[in-house]
């Protein structure tokens, strides 16, 4: 049975809707859509499987004129008709409609024959156009697949009769091709389309068919060739170009011409010493140049019968200094600019490692087993892998995006935009206040960023932002990449990427930093993580002082000893509680060794008032137990501002508290420098 | 009442209709369905509320309607309606024009509820 077209109705009014789809649906399949944004939507999902779109002009949302401007930006009006149908008769109404590539335009009030004879027309208009394009297209791959391989085969044939494996004429190619791009890139003056290059290339490759009517004892003569015998081999350029242009009928083919110039004047120089014709500077084709520039070259680094091969530098030199013959001096900066290129291309396509040869003969079989067949064979496995695609974004649970810049429209997997309580389709995604709710406008601007600096070479992005997914905020790794046009290599055309929610592996690894901080006994602070945070405090202080405040409960090991280990480590856990009682949030407590603690608190110009209070809260009864504690104090600014120097002070203070009988504070000052240490490894 | 009688009834060309929509079976089948469109509710819901935007579009599909099913009254009707509305606030006053599109509907509904007795 063949397949029946598709036609999309666009119109916000059910009514007009079904009664269009009672009309026609005996011979079509219809779809159809309440508004532009579901019709571009629709069409998006359908792409050419929609073979025509009835379009209705006034709706709410996006409205027909923004539909058919957005088929313009996307392109899809080449390949899909439209019908537009309105009540409205102006004509600044209709101009517009064709303006914007309209096929048809139906007034209202429409009738039945009229609808179904249009829509009928239209697309059996647009089925032979494209069958018509499928055709066109076949016959320019049939004419270059004959091209390529007449040229391969005479090229073939000459290097065959010259003892060479044909790699010759694959060094040419590839250097003209390399010269080419250079010259391109650096100036205009010869009009080089990336056509014209290609056909240059492919012409190169008959630079000297005229050697088929040079004797052989010449052509492989392994010493220096005599006048005459040099006479005779100069005239395989006359001759090659006779050839070509004997051929009959194909004077006007593009190829056989620049072939021609290329037999004929590829031994021409640049000061109009060269033969056959003793062309000077510009009047020498400028594909004959480019050729002679590269033959030169490949003749100087490949073994010949008369000569060894010369290393890649040595031929550079030579050439250079003009010992090979003259050039234009923009080809030799093109030489120098392609020069490391050229060496590369021409040692992979030698001999040992004849890739590129075999990819070229693999590529030649391709298009002659008829592989590249019509395009409605690729748009139907385009058609597969949009249906792939979407299969497997609705089980990744992943919020997966894609978003065209052309048609400024945003679209999100359907699990994704289930997930974060916004509409599959964005339209205009930078104003819309729904995804900003979700997205908010300053994060969604330095994404923008992010994607404004990726190129077609470095196309991937990744970040971490915090979306409110239905009102909670939580954590998503955002990774994307930019999709390039080969005509616009300046702006990128699509992103495509996807939102993974993190939330719980950063909350689990923000869990474990702080536990790699803490004190697994009294969930203070260690004593590498306090020294951290005091050194951020130190460095990010504004004139404020602090003080240092080292201490340990006396006869602890006593404690131990008459109680157990466990009631030892209660009474460490209930010091703990009274130290995190008694310092401000922003001030530091940790615990340092055994039973030594430290604070690191922010204080007055005069300490003392706050340090007696904290000595006094810490000193009391636990159980049958009477903590006392001995206390060493240093000052910052005053006794230092380098964490090693405050440790040290407060703990010569604390040595020297203990040393005057313990349960007491000591200030650190002059008079007790260079006591013993309890513990600062300076002094150990 | 047969729809030939409903055109007659509301002042309208059968003929021209049965030309342009084939078949009279589809014609009733939809004069059946215009109660249900919501057009003209909207319509009188956004002018109360100043709506224009929203009124130009609900008056502009009322039109569409009322011309694809031949019902010409309105479609004159709502027509003028649509026009004033289309340059947003009305210039003046719209109420004897809303007036003459809402008797019209009225008639043309009053009269579809002859047809589906029928």
């Amino acid at each position: 049975m063949e397949k029946r077209n598709r036609i999309l109705i666009v119109d916000d009014t059910e009514m007009n809707r079904s009664l269009l789809a009672d009309i026609l649906s005996a011979e079509y399949d219809i779809l159809e859509a309440r508004d532009g944004i579901e019709a571009i939507a629709l069409l998006g999902k359908y792409h050419t499987n929609i073979s025509l779109v009835l379009l209705d002009i006034v709706m709410p949302r996006m409205d027909g004129f923004e539909v058919l401007t957005i088929m313009n930006k996307s392109g899809w009006i080449h390949s899909i008709p439209v019908i537009t149908i309105s009540a409205e008769t102006s004509s600044s109404y209709i101009d517009h409609a064709y303006d914007l590539g309209a096929t048809d335009y139906i007034n209202r009030p429409f009738d039945e024959k009229t609808v179904q004879r249009r829509v009928c027309n239209t697309i059996m208009l647009y089925t032979k156009q494209k069958n018509l394009e499928g055709m066109v297209t076949e016959q320019i791959l049939e004419k270059e697949r004959y091209n390529f391989l007449m040229v391969e085969i005479l090229s073939n044939i000459v290097e065959f009769r010259n003892g060479e494996s044909g790699l010759h004429v694959l060094h040419i190619r590839v250097i003209t091709e390399l010269l080419l791009k250079k010259l391109v890139a650096r100036t205009s003056r010869y009009n080089l389309t990336s056509s014209k290059i290609a056909l240059i290339v492919n012409a190169s490759a008959l630079h000297d068919i005229g050697k088929i009517s040079i004797p052989e004892d010449i052509l492989n003569k392994p010493g220096r060739l005599t006048d005459e015998e040099f006479a005779i081999m100069k005239t395989h350029c006359a001759i090659g170009a006779q050839i070509l242009q004997n051929a009959p009928n194909l004077q006007e083919e593009e190829l056989i011409r620049v072939a021609h110039d290329i037999c004929r004047w590829h031994h021409e120089r640049y000061d109009g010493r060269g033969y056959p014709d003793g062309l000077k500077g510009e009047d020498i084709p400028i594909a004959a140049q480019v050729v002679s520039l590269a033959d030169v070259y490949d003749a100087l680094t490949s073994k010949r019968v008369y000569k060894p091969a010369y290393s890649h530098e040595e031929s550079m030199r030579m050439i250079l200094r003009g010992e090979c013959g003259a050039f234009n001096p923009i080809l030799l900066e093109c030489l120098v600019d392609a020069g490391s290129h050229i060496e590369e291309e021409v040692r992979v396509n030698s001999p040992s490692g004849m890739s590129s040869m075999e990819i070229q003969s693999i590529a030649t079989e391709l298009i002659a087993s008829n592989e590249l067949r019509a395009s409605n064979r690729t748009l139907a496995l385009l058609d597969q892998e949009r249906i792939k695609y979407r299969f497997f974004a609705s089980m990744s649970q992943e919020v997966q995006f894609e978003y065209n810049i052309h048609s400024d429209l945003l679209e999100v997997s359907e699990w994704g935009a289930r997930y974060l309580a916004l509409p599959e389709l964005i339209a205009h995604p930078k104003q819309s206040k729904q995804l900003q709710k979700v997205f908010p406008a300053a994060d969604f601007q330095s994404f923008i960023c992010l994607l404004r600096g990726t190129t077609p070479t470095d196309p991937i992005v990744s970040g971490s932002y915090c979306l409110s997914v239905q009102g909670e905020p939580r954590w998503f790794k955002v990774v994307a990449r930019t999709l390039w046009d080969s005509e616009d290599r300046a702006n990128y055309s699509t992103v495509i990427g996807k939102f993974i929610d993190i939330h719980e592996e950063q909350l689990e690894l923000a869990n474990l930093r702080q536990l790699a901080a803490q004190d697994s006994l009294t969930s203070l602070y260690n004593h590498r993580a306090a020294r951290e945070a005091i050194e951020a405090k130190i460095a990010a202080n504004e004139g404020k002082n602090f003080a240092m405040i080292l201490f340990d409960v006396d006869y602890f090991k006593s404690a131990n000893d008459q109680f157990g280990h466990i009631f030892g480590d209660e009474v460490l856990k209930y010091v703990a509680q009274r130290m995190r009682q008694n310092i401000r949030q922003g001030d530091i407590a940790a615990r340092v060794g055994g039973d030594e603690f430290l604070i690191f608190a922010e204080c007055q110009s005069d300490a003392m008032p706050q340090i007696q209070r904290v000595f006094h809260t810490l000193t009391g009864q636990y159980k049958d137990f009477q903590i006392s504690i001995s206390m060493g104090i240093s000052l910052c600014p005053e006794n230092g501002e380098a964490y090693e120097r405050l440790f040290h002070c407060a703990d010569q203070a604390l040595y020297s508290a203990k040393k005057s009988g313990r349960n007491q504070y000591r200030l650190y000052d002059k008079s007790i420098q260079g006591f013993l240490s309890v513990l600062s490894p300076m002094d150990n | 009442m047969t729809v030939q009688q409903y055109y007659a009834a509301i002042g309208a060309d059968y003929n021209e209709v049965i030309r342009r929509l084939g078949n009279e079976d589809r014609i009733r089948r939809f004069l059946l369905k215009f109660p249900a469109d919501q057009s003209f509710s909207i319509l009188c819901h956004s002018l109360a509320e100043n709506q224009y935007e929203e009124a130009f579009r609900a008056a502009h599909s009322l039109k569409g309607i009322s011309m694809n099913l031949g019902l010409t009254p309105l479609a004159e009707s709502s027509s003028a309606v649509t026009e004033a509305l289309r340059a947003g606030p009305p210039s003046e006053d719209i109420g004897p024009l809303f007036a003459q599109l809402e008797g019209d509907y009225n008639t043309i509904l009053a009269a579809i509820q002859g047809l589906s007795q029928a």
